[in-house]
């Protein structure tokens, strides 16, 4: 690791302001969790690094408005996240994901909108909030915005923030009578990202799906809502014939990349099967709630 | 007996807590890595990105010109120093830093100094070296007969006689082949009912030590002090003073704790650099490696192994004959003794008239590979637990039965030609297949999530011959140190050193202080390796502590001192309390070295260690993902001195044997690691330990061994990765040969059945 400069300021709007539009040697740095990994292997040098961990501590709360929405600010740490009776009460899919989520050392450090603003295609809480029709929002110089997390993602690493952007808020809306699950597969360690995610949400009406939504991370260059897969459920039970269609037409649907943690035939194999079966458990989570 | 010393006992065979535990959670443990001293420099290695060529240039300008930096330093500085700058405990084959070519990628080729670390290492970045490849060579089999040479001549060290005449041997990367034969194997295999043949794999893989490899040297007038993470501190001390020809007084070789050894920091490794860095800076210098970096200084070797017996009608197994190629990287290390000391054991546990074996150490241009946990052990026992089930499933007889029928019994000579004592392999066997309930029925799980269970059973021989030297050394107030060079890098072995001194001397073990090793204070040790310790050492400790109790019984009756207390005893004798009483101890087994024609010895090894392992696993067959729902392991420890110590090396062991089973991998690429960080090399985690898990030893004794006990740190290695592909192979008829047993592998085999059904 070589020398940098670091600054600590005490607002957002500062920090925004200490971050530059163009040049990607500043850069945001909050948990560090990830960034330090990329620091100490020489793939990140930075010449500036603006610290968030004084800005105002309103960007940590967890809350639940009057409407129902639920609201985490940026510099939460994801075991805050994980430990909130609001998340569980509302979002309880991004509890039980959290608990996979690495290890406890990296969850007590780790940030929520770092997690979202690394865009390492392996994490885990990206496909369960695009599952989930989470938005985020955004502050910038120039003002401020709301990302759908399902467009968050460009590329491999890469997000829609402009360099001197930063998310502030993620919120999840009202889940309803939605149920949803999230399956993760791990093929070296236990405690290793995943292989493949797979999150799904359905909106189940007269023992059918009504609506479906179905993300898949770790397998592809970015994590990836399914079309066609949704295709397959609406309007049908979901039984072991449709699922496994389901997962099947995943499958077809999603370019796969290879990795340390799967080919793209085996990884292929683990998006079929794993997508047929976290939309059975889901399915059946559902039918026995509405009992 | 007179003296107040009596013989009170009790002190071995307790379950006394680690000495250092409490300084170790607290944090006031000593390591040398969190060692500074005045004025020191910190080195960073710039290292070969191409796997095999010929240096033409380095290009030192850039690092040498960056602010702070002290010096660059490259092969040919360090040849100014060292004529001959090639160390190694087998050969003198590796260069402190590279000369005239590279041989893998990582291998060290220059040394930016400076102040501040970060410096130096933004000064490594800048340094440059051109090269013109080579062809390189990176399977072992291949290697064997590659036009491509890694060495151009092979350089035996000479510390081991046996390897003399490889001297000069030119235009081959066998750097040694061992050889056994026994009976008439070819004449048997010809008349046997029924041959089997496989070929087994087994992979590259990393040490992992939690506290990376780390030296210091400091320059002293004419002398040199090196403290360092090593687990042989007295070899680091000869093999320097070789280099830099001085005498063995004129070197000092300090270790602490380490942070876990398992065979990395044996022998040599960055102490002779550090050494000439620092001679050359006339500073101390210090180089601490990034666990990254580790992966380029040791592996475990990759092997082939090709098996093949001879089987009668009813089971018994007539013949075997093995062929093993380790790869042993670009620098030999231990890689010969590796092949010799364990390729004798490669036929198995079993009883066989006819046995055939060849064992080749082999150059390929990846980095250096060593010892670690269990010296080349569990690459055998993958080969022949694997051969054996398959047997045992195309006869149709059970897995169990058909080891019972086959196993070395006391007394039966084993195929080296020594007779068989202590070693409990009938008693592993069948605590086994009591703690599986084997004789009960077995739940087989569903269609889709299928189980089966399986066993194996191992034999090592300890490293011999070698030597350990003890001293005890009581003061006048009657309390007492041990001075060793047994280094404690988590095994334990101060607590059971100082239960043996305490036993002698009838004190508690927790009184007595354990000198670590320096080389100036505490006496040789040959190494902390192979589960040598508790024997070797243990029996030095044993004779300094009875001699030193038999030099106080002569000051007391000297002093007409008889029956009063040790303070008592010195403060008669010199008139205040004063004096010393030093006890010493030295210990080196019998030993016969193997028949160069035939690897025949009656006595190769003063004893040997039985593990065994059973596991109970359930695959989901259409992800290939498994479970262990159970892993049992089982040991032969004779007469553990502490025996919470000696399970917790049992499971301990076990663990790391299981990372190497399912998942631990070091990925090349043409002879560069595509893996080379903990994020995507995994180690397990708690989370990966099985359900149910149990350790244990069976009652047994080592004759020869101080109170009947013998080592016990890799045991638990042993026989883990085949236990598990067997029951893997119970579950779904998926036979794997190579390691590790990916989920991806796994569903490969069981895909591929389907397809050869359909």
């Amino acid at each position: 690791m070589t020398p940098f400069e670091l600054v600590e300021p005490p607002s957002l709007r500062e920090a925004l302001a200490a971050l530059d539009p163009v040049d990607p040697s500043t850069r945001a740095i909050a948990g560090g969790t990830a960034l330090m990994l990329m620091m100490k292997i020489g793939v990140f040098k930075p010449a500036r690094l603006v610290s968030l961990r004084r800005v105002e501590e309103r960007y940590r709360r967890i809350e639940v408005d009057e409407d129902g929405v639920l609201h985490i600010g940026a510099l939460t740490p994801l075991s805050a996240v994980e430990r909130s009776p609001l998340v569980v009460a509302k979002a309880g899919v991004m509890t039980r994901a959290l608990l996979t989520l690495s290890n406890v050392r990296v969850r007590n450090v780790a940030t929520i909108g770092g997690h979202l603003a690394h865009a390492d295609p392996h994490m885990d809480l990206p496909p369960v909030l695009m599952a989930l029709g989470a938005r985020v929002f955004v502050a910038g110089p120039s003002g401020e915005r709301w990302i759908d997390v399902v467009d968050l993602f460009r590329g491999y690493y890469e997000t829609v923030l402009a360099n001197n952007e930063l998310i502030v808020e993620l919120v999840v809306p009202p889940q309803g009578k939605r149920h949803a699950d999230y399956l993760k597969c791990t093929t070296l360690s236990a405690d290793d990202w995943p292989a493949v995610g797979v999150a799904v949400s359905l909106e189940i009406e007269g023992g059918t799906v009504k609506d479906a939504r179905i993300a898949v991370s770790a397998a592809t260059e970015r994590p990836r809502s399914l079309v066609r897969a949704v295709e397959v459920l609406r309007g049908r039970p979901g039984d072991e014939a449709t699922c496994k269609r389901a997962g099947e037409a995943a499958a077809q649907e999603l370019e796969v990349l290879p990795d340390g943690r799967g080919s793209i035939d085996y990884k292929k194999q683990l998006v079929r099967v794993y997508t047929a079966r976290a939309i059975r458990r889901t399915f059946e989570a559902a039918l026995l709630d509405g009992r | 007996m007179a003296t107040k010393i009596v013989e009170r006992g009790g002190q071995v065979g307790r379950s006394v807590s680690r000495l250092e535990g409490r300084a170790k959670v607290s944090g006031r443990a000593e390591y040398a890595h969190n060692l500074k001293l005045p004025g020191m420099l910190y080195g960073k290695i710039f290292r070969s990105r191409i796997p095999h060529g010929k240096i033409r240039g380095i290009d030192t300008t850039a690092a040498a010109a960056l602010d702070g930096v002290f010096r660059v330093v490259t092969g040919d500085d360090v040849r100014a120093l060292i004529p001959n700058p090639y160390f190694g405990p087998a050969f003198h084959d590796q260069p402190v830093l590279a000369l005239e070519k590279v041989r893998y990628v990582g291998e060290p080729v220059a040394v930016a100094l400076a102040r501040d670390p970060h410096v130096a290492e933004q000064a490594a970045s800048l340094i440059e070296a051109e090269y013109d490849e080579l062809p390189a060579v990176y399977d072992e089999v291949e290697a064997a007969t590659s036009k491509a040479f890694v060495h151009e001549t092979l350089k035996p060290a000479g510390t081991f006689p046996d390897l003399k005449y490889l001297e000069g041997k030119r235009e081959t990367n066998i750097a040694l082949d061992f050889h056994l034969l026994r009976g008439e194997p070819e004449r048997a295999l010809a008349a046997a009912d029924y041959v089997f043949e496989h070929t087994f794999h087994t992979q590259t893989v990393m040490h992992t030590p939690l506290e990376p490899l780390v030296s210091l040297a400091e320059p002293g007038e004419d002398t040199v002090t090196i403290y360092t993470s090593s687990q042989s501190p007295s070899f680091v001390r000869m093999e320097i003073a070789r280099l830099l020809g001085w005498p063995e007084n004129r070197v000092r070789v300090r270790t602490a704790f380490l942070g876990g050894g398992f065979g990395a920091k044996l022998y040599i490794k960055l102490e002779a650099l550090v050494v000439v860095l620092a001679l050359l800076a006339r500073r101390p210098v210090k180089i601490s490696l990034t666990m990254e970096e580790q992966f380029y200084h040791i592996t475990k070797h990759a092997t082939t192994t090709r098996i093949k017996s001879g089987v009668t009608k009813d089971g018994r197994i007539v013949a075997r004959e093995c062929d093993v190629y380790w790869n042993g990287g670009a620098y030999a290390d231990i890689g010969p003794r590796v092949t010799q000391k364990s390729g004798f054991t490669a036929a198995g546990p079993y009883d066989i008239d006819n046995v055939k074996l060849a064992s080749y150490a082999v150059y390929t241009n990846l980095p250096p590979a060593g010892a670690l946990r269990g010296f080349g052990i569990p690459q055998l026992v993958w080969a022949y637990e694997g051969h054996t089930d398959l047997i045992a499933r195309e006869l149709e007889l059970d897995p169990i039965e058909f080891r019972r029928k086959n196993i070395l019994r006391e007394g039966r000579p084993q195929a080296v030609g020594q007779p068989i004592h202590d070693a409990a392999i009938d008693a592993v066997l069948e605590r086994l297949a009591q703690r599986l309930e084997w004789h009960r029925p077995f739940d087989r799980g569903s269609a889709t999530l299928r189980r089966g269970r399986g066993v194996a059973i191992a034999l090592k021989a300890v490293i011999a011959p070698t030597t350990s030297v003890a001293i005890v050394n009581v003061y006048a107030d009657g309390s007492c140190a041990l001075y060793c060079s047994t280094v404690d890098m988590g095994q334990g072995s101060d607590t059971a050193m100082a239960q043996i001194v305490s036993e002698v001397l009838g004190l508690e073990a927790e009184a007595i202080r354990v000198v670590h090793p320096d080389t100036d204070v505490t006496p040789y040790d040959m190494a902390t390796l192979g589960s040598r310790s508790t024997y070797h050492m243990g029996n030095a400790v044993k004779r300094a502590a009875e001699d030193a109790r038999a030099k106080l019984h002569a000051l007391a009756v000297e002093a007409g001192a008889e029956g009063l207390p040790v303070a008592e005893i010195f403060r008669k004798r010199y008139g205040m309390q004063a004096g010393n009483v030093v006890g010493t101890g030295t210990f080196i087994p019998a030993y016969q070295s193997p028949d160069k024609k035939t690897g025949h010895s009656e006595n190769v090894t003063p004893f040997w260690m039985v593990g065994g392992a059973g596991a109970e696993v359930e695959v989901d067959v259409e992800t290939g993902r498994f479970r262990i729902m159970k892993l049992v392991n089982v040991a032969d420890v004779g007469k553990p001195i502490n025996p919470k110590i000696v399970t917790t090396q049992i499971s301990g062991a076990a663990i790391m044997q299981l990372g190497f089973t399912l998942f631990e991998k070091m990925a090349f690429e043409d002879g560069r690691l595509t893996n080379a960080s903990l994020a995507d090399y995994k180690i397990p985690g708690f989370l990966d330990v099985p359900e149910v898990m149990t350790s244990e030893f069976v009652e047994a004794e080592q004759h020869g061994g101080p109170y009947g006990a013998k080592g016990a740190g890799e045991t638990g290695t042993f026989a883990v990765s085949p236990a598990i592909a067997n029951a893997i192979a119970d579950a779904t008829g998926a036979r794997l040969t190579s390691l590790p047993i990916t989920p991806e592998a796994l569903y490969r085999a069981i895909s591929g059945l389907t397809q050869e059904r359909g």
